[in-house]
């Protein structure tokens, strides 16, 4: 039954779609891409060659991004800006070519702002029809400012000298509370009860249903003695006459001790038995 | 920046006919949504809350796919024009000629339109395109789908 179950599980999770963050944008961009190859007059169209071309125009963007933003951290800034941008333009159309490439970085002559790339790009955008996307995108933002405004009492304010952009501390008050209590009713291990339950009151009570009472001082010291030093103190401690032989057995053989000495032998057996759980549990 | 005070005139134009363009991308939407080109801005580290910069690349990005695909369509068209006279030259005139009113007469064939039909973006225009700008791309000939894909239809019926 429980392989039937695995089995159904794992096929009812395969069936489901898998959202993909990375295939949402590529379909995103496909759409907008196909878009533009119908404005150019394509009709139809490979589904290689579209995501291919999708795949391309994603290269591009990024390329393009980053190289402004590059542009702007070598001057030493965090916020680019458009000139950031027209240098990554202009890098970017060094391979097709276009006007002033040869006078580039000619400081004297030149203005970034003259750029022969800028203006094709205002042609462009004057030339062509405005080509809206498809679909409205639901911005990631607004969730995330509404996530923001749900708990604004748990935030700290921040100092002026932290960006913005790292994340917040975690509450260092409510750690406490948290950690007493847990979900699924775990518990700390100093808390738990293995080990509250080895106090010497469980011991105690086992005792006083036994009719040896005063002959069982302590426990703990006859434990010590029992592993340090075999059978031989433990006579003493017990009371009990036993042979020279038995003295020096060891645990398997203890039950013979009890069975020779006619004192009291209910209650060795369970004083036996008190030392095995002790050793258990300790 | 570095501007040349002799030019100063010039300068003004070209700053003036900047900022139009960018103000007229405050009014333009471009084909490429402003939310994608958000994410990718974020996920590359490029930090600007300027609308007009996030349009900017966007504009910029579209171009060049506009490009790209405008030089595949003339690659395409191209291609179809050298198979039209490929059959040109094999078939008489005068059977082409009563084809193409035989087809007329059915009211099938405008012929402009079938052409229209014609235009697919495929890996080959694409891939020649995609050269003058960089990219080379490089397809395979067939995708073997299948044992059968290959052989001929004679033998795979055996």
């Amino acid at each position: 039954m429980r392989k039937s179950r695995s089995k159904r599980k794992s096929n009812i999770h395969l069936q489901q779609p898998t959202i993909n963050p990375r295939d949402f944008q590529f379909m995103i961009t496909k759409v907008a891409v196909s878009q533009i190859c119908k404005s150019v007059g394509f009709r139809r169209s490979c589904v290689s060659a579209l995501e291919t071309l999708t795949l391309v125009a994603t290269k591009y963007l990024e390329t393009l991004v980053k190289s402004a933003a590059s542009f702007s951290n070598a001057a030493s800034r965090t916020q680019s800006n458009i000139l950031d941008l027209t240098n990554a333009l202009h890098d970017m159309s060094l391979q097709v070519g276009f006007m002033g490439a040869s006078t580039l970085y000619d400081h004297n002559n030149n203005c970034l702002l003259k750029s022969s790339v800028l203006e094709s790009l205002s042609d462009f955008v004057s030339s062509t029809n405005e080509i809206p996307f498809a679909k409205p995108i639901e911005r990631a933002k607004e969730r995330e400012s509404e996530e923001v405004n749900a708990v604004p009492g748990s935030f700290q304010e921040r100092g002026c000298h932290i960006p913005e952009w790292l994340p917040r501390f975690p509450d260092v008050g409510g750690t406490n509370e948290n950690c007493d209590k847990r979900v699924n009713g775990e518990q700390l291990w100093e808390n738990s009860s293995s080990v509250l339950g080895c106090q010497i009151d469980g011991f105690e009570e086992k005792r006083c249903g036994s009719n040896n009472v005063g002959k069982l001082p302590k426990g703990r010291s006859r434990i010590k003695f029992r592993v340090n030093n075999g059978g031989g103190t433990r006579v003493g401690l017990n009371g009990i006459s036993c042979n020279y032989v038995f003295g020096q057995s060891k645990d398997e053989e203890e039950a013979e001790p009890v069975a020779v000495c006619e004192k009291s032998v209910k209650s060795q057996e369970k004083q036996i038995l008190v030392y095995k759980r002790r050793k258990k549990l300790c | 920046m570095n501007h040349n005070p002799q030019s100063s005139d010039g300068k003004h134009d070209d700053d003036s006919a900047l900022s139009d363009f960018l103000a007229s991308l405050m009014d333009y939407a471009p084909t490429i949504p402003d939310e994608l080109v958000e994410h990718y801005l974020a996920k590359s580290g490029f930090q600007c809350p300027d609308v007009r910069l996030i349009r900017l690349v966007a504009v910029a990005t579209q171009k060049f796919v506009a490009e790209v695909a405008s030089d595949a369509l003339q690659h395409c068209k191209a291609r179809q024009a050298a198979v039209v006279k490929d059959k040109r030259e094999k078939q008489q005139k005068v059977i082409y000629l009563c084809l193409l009113s035989f087809l007329i007469s059915f009211g099938l064939s405008d012929p402009l339109l079938e052409q229209d039909k014609r235009l697919i973006l495929t890996m080959d225009d694409l891939s020649k395109s995609l050269r003058e700008y960089g990219v080379n791309v490089k397809h395979q000939e067939y995708f073997a789908d299948s044992p059968s894909t290959g052989i001929d239809p004679a033998s795979r019926e055996e």
